[in-house]
């Protein structure tokens, strides 16, 4: 289960109030320059099947709620990567009206990866250093 | 052809007194302030003198007492705006989406965010605040501080609402978003079916709604700059573009002309990067994988580009008040000019492909029809009202930046449905590389940037950019410091919001994700 894990970790990407610069950036990863789908990195379309949440954007108060669903849809064990940003502080709308902040005041987050928007480089380190702390024993939700 | 002083002529002949008053906010931007009520007169006798008028946006401005609402039209290549003053204790006005079915969603933006009731209204429902949001606080009045609003509770319960089946029986609801693998951006479209057959669609928008508009209001004008680009991510250059003109006119302020070029430039670059990012993703949609693949490997020169150019991949942070941050390094013009002259030679290629795949043919045409008069009931803009015949591009309409020196062709096509949406983008990649390369051909000597201080003078503008998705509308008024006290947005995703409907309605559910995808649609953009 862990090796099939480690070879080949589907992800789920959920905007929860991004600009969309983190999230284009989220599908050149999948594109013939970058390809994520040689570390067996694969969009996988429904929470129900996804082992990583990958996050960008602040949470706004209408997406919260959803964010949170999304969340406790996943199976066990689950990992989320907060992109960019404004998933990892709130960013440039840190204290805007509609904004609750950060993703980590919703969910636990596993990887923060700062930028705006992070390089696709970046997204594909961030992803693979967790992957490494999988393989070393991290358990989900924890630090 | 009606020309702007013809309108004003029979505005003021016809209304009369009922004008409270008349002022040129710039050059050829006329706004005429009415008594309420006369706002509908005068909203008719503008579509009675041009037919191809449409509501660019409505706009609310607190002026302490009362809230000052403008609806400004766009006619014969300018702005007309047309004012109407409501009280802040009663404000109530006469809805205008019966004369003009494009202002449905403008009015239900600013009665959200102003509390404005337009009587009358067809759907007077939230659209871009959370339904739990607090009843009778509208953040966009002065008066309402960000710390004042009460937190939310997160509550992650499904709720009853979204499972039920429609009252009438033979109607199934669906419900695609906000979590959408057609749509990378969260926002909730609710169809009810009836069999494979789309019959009614309402869209929920608002997931994204971050308040930059109010956020706007506390930051100085160098630092809206960085906050408008991340309006959106996509056509950030357009955004900052189109701030900074209308500041500048604000300003009085004119760029050198090395600035104009260069600013085009990167306008244009955004705007190739945007379209081959959108084919590709329409090419998804449609089960087309390999279109995808291959047409994102093409748009990655055009992002080393951008990077070489400004700095950044995505967001560019290269356009500021009085100029551009940047200059352009001489030894990187024979990169650039090879890459364009690259992607011209597969755009050849792809332009061969989008005529003769039965794949795209079958995906695409005939699908998702959006006539003219809808088109122009609608109100919508850009590529989509291109794709059905409608010629409107501001570049030429109202040119900006350097578009009034260098020859370019609008775009149009006339059957109206995905296949002409996508080959107008696939056109205007054309053009865009025959735009760059005779700006880098011509680009003129001298400095890139002027100085400007950093307050700005008493006063309004409008300023309007053709984006990637079409017409950009930006309303600022300044207050004589260095903080706007009102910053407009009205984007093109959300002008063309009102097609969504009308394409999906009578289709195919098979095809909703891939007509919707033709559209272009920036959520991020739409709800701000």
């Amino acid at each position: 289960m862990k090796w099939a894990r480690l070879k080949s970790p589907w992800v789920l990407h959920f905007n929860s109030g991004a600009c969309n610069a983190c999230d284009i950036e989220v599908v050149a990863l999948l594109t013939p320059r970058y390809d994520a789908e040689r570390f067996g990195i694969l969009l996988e379309p429904s929470p129900r099947h996804a082992d990583i949440l990958l996050t960008t954007g602040v949470v706004t108060r209408q997406c919260a709620d959803r964010l949170k669903r999304i969340y406790e849809q996943m199976p066990e064990p689950k990992f989320v990567v907060a992109i960019g940003a404004c998933a990892c502080s709130g960013g440039v709308f840190e204290g805007n009206y509609n904004v609750i902040g950060g993703v980590d005041k919703v969910i636990p987050v596993d990887v923060y990866i700062p930028g705006c928007p992070p390089k696709p480089e970046a997204i594909i380190d961030g992803v693979v250093k967790l992957l490494k702390s999988i393989e070393g024993g991290k358990q989900s939700g924890k630090r | 052809m009606a020309s702007a002083d013809k309108i004003l002529k029979a505005l003021s002949d016809s209304l009369g007194n009922r004008i409270i008053q008349t002022r040129t906010l710039q050059p050829e931007k006329t706004y005429i302030q009415v008594q309420t009520g006369a706002h509908r007169d005068a909203v008719k006798i503008v579509l009675e003198q041009d037919k191809e008028a449409g509501v660019s946006a409505i706009t609310g401005v607190d002026l302490g007492e009362t809230i000052e609402l403008m609806y400004h039209f766009r006619t014969c290549g300018t702005i007309i705006t047309i004012g109407a003053e409501v009280p802040k204790k009663d404000a109530k006005i006469e809805s205008i989406t019966d004369i003009v079915p494009g202002a449905n969603f403008h009015e239900r933006e600013v009665s959200d965010l102003f509390g404005v009731t337009f009587e009358g209204h067809p759907n007077p429902k939230r659209l871009v605040l959370p339904e739990d949001w607090p009843e009778n606080v509208f953040p966009l009045r002065k008066e309402v501080s960000v710390a004042n609003i009460p937190s939310k509770i997160i509550n992650s319960e499904v709720s009853k609402g979204e499972k039920q089946f429609s009252s009438e029986e033979r109607l199934v609801n669906i419900v695609l978003g906000p979590q959408h693998p057609a749509l990378i951006e969260p926002e909730k479209f609710s169809l009810k079916v009836e069999g494979e057959i789309v019959r009614e669609v309402e869209p929920r928008i608002g997931y994204v709604h971050r308040g930059i508009e109010k956020a706007a209001e506390s930051r100085t004008y160098l630092q809206d700059i960085y906050l408008v680009e991340r309006i959106c991510g996509i056509c950030n250059a357009c955004h900052a573009a189109c701030f900074c003109q209308t500041v500048e006119a604000i300003m009085g302020v004119s760029i050198p002309p090395r600035a104009r070029y260069l600013r085009t430039i990167i306008l244009e670059l955004n705007r190739i990067h945007s379209h081959m990012l959108l084919l590709g993703h329409a090419g998804l949609e449609i089960g087309y994988e390999t279109l995808f693949h291959y047409m994102w490997r093409d748009r990655e020169p055009i992002m080393d580009i951008v990077e070489a150019l400004t700095g950044n991949r995505v967001v560019a942070s290269f356009i500021t008040i009085g100029g551009v941050r940047r200059d352009l390094k001489e030894e990187d013009l024979p990169k650039i000019k090879a890459e364009l002259a690259k992607l011209k030679k597969r755009l050849s290629f792809y332009k061969s492909l989008f005529e003769s795949d039965s794949t795209l043919k079958m995906r695409t045409r005939n699908v998702g029809v959006l006539s003219k008069q809808d088109a122009l009931k609608l109100c919508v803009v850009g590529p989509v009202a291109r794709g059905s015949g409608v010629n409107m591009d501001v570049r030429r309409d109202e040119p900006y930046a350097a578009y009034n020196e260098i020859p370019f062709n609008v775009i149009t096509y006339n059957e109206g449905d995905s296949w002409a949406r996508l080959m107008v983008r696939l056109d205007e990649i054309g053009e865009s590389i025959n735009i760059i390369q005779y700006a880098l051909d011509h680009l003129p000597s001298g400095p890139y940037r002027v100085r400007v201080p950093r307050t700005v003078q008493a006063g309004e503008a409008i300023g309007r950019v053709e984006a990637p998705r079409g017409e950009l509308f930006y309303y600022v008024k300044s207050n004589g410091t260095a903080y706007p006290e009102r910053v407009k947005v009205r984007t093109p995703t959300f002008a063309n919001i009102p097609s969504f409907v009308r394409i999906a309605e009578g289709g195919n559910i098979a095809d909703v994700p891939a007509s919707f995808v033709s559209l272009d649609p920036c959520f991020s953009c739409t709800d701000r």
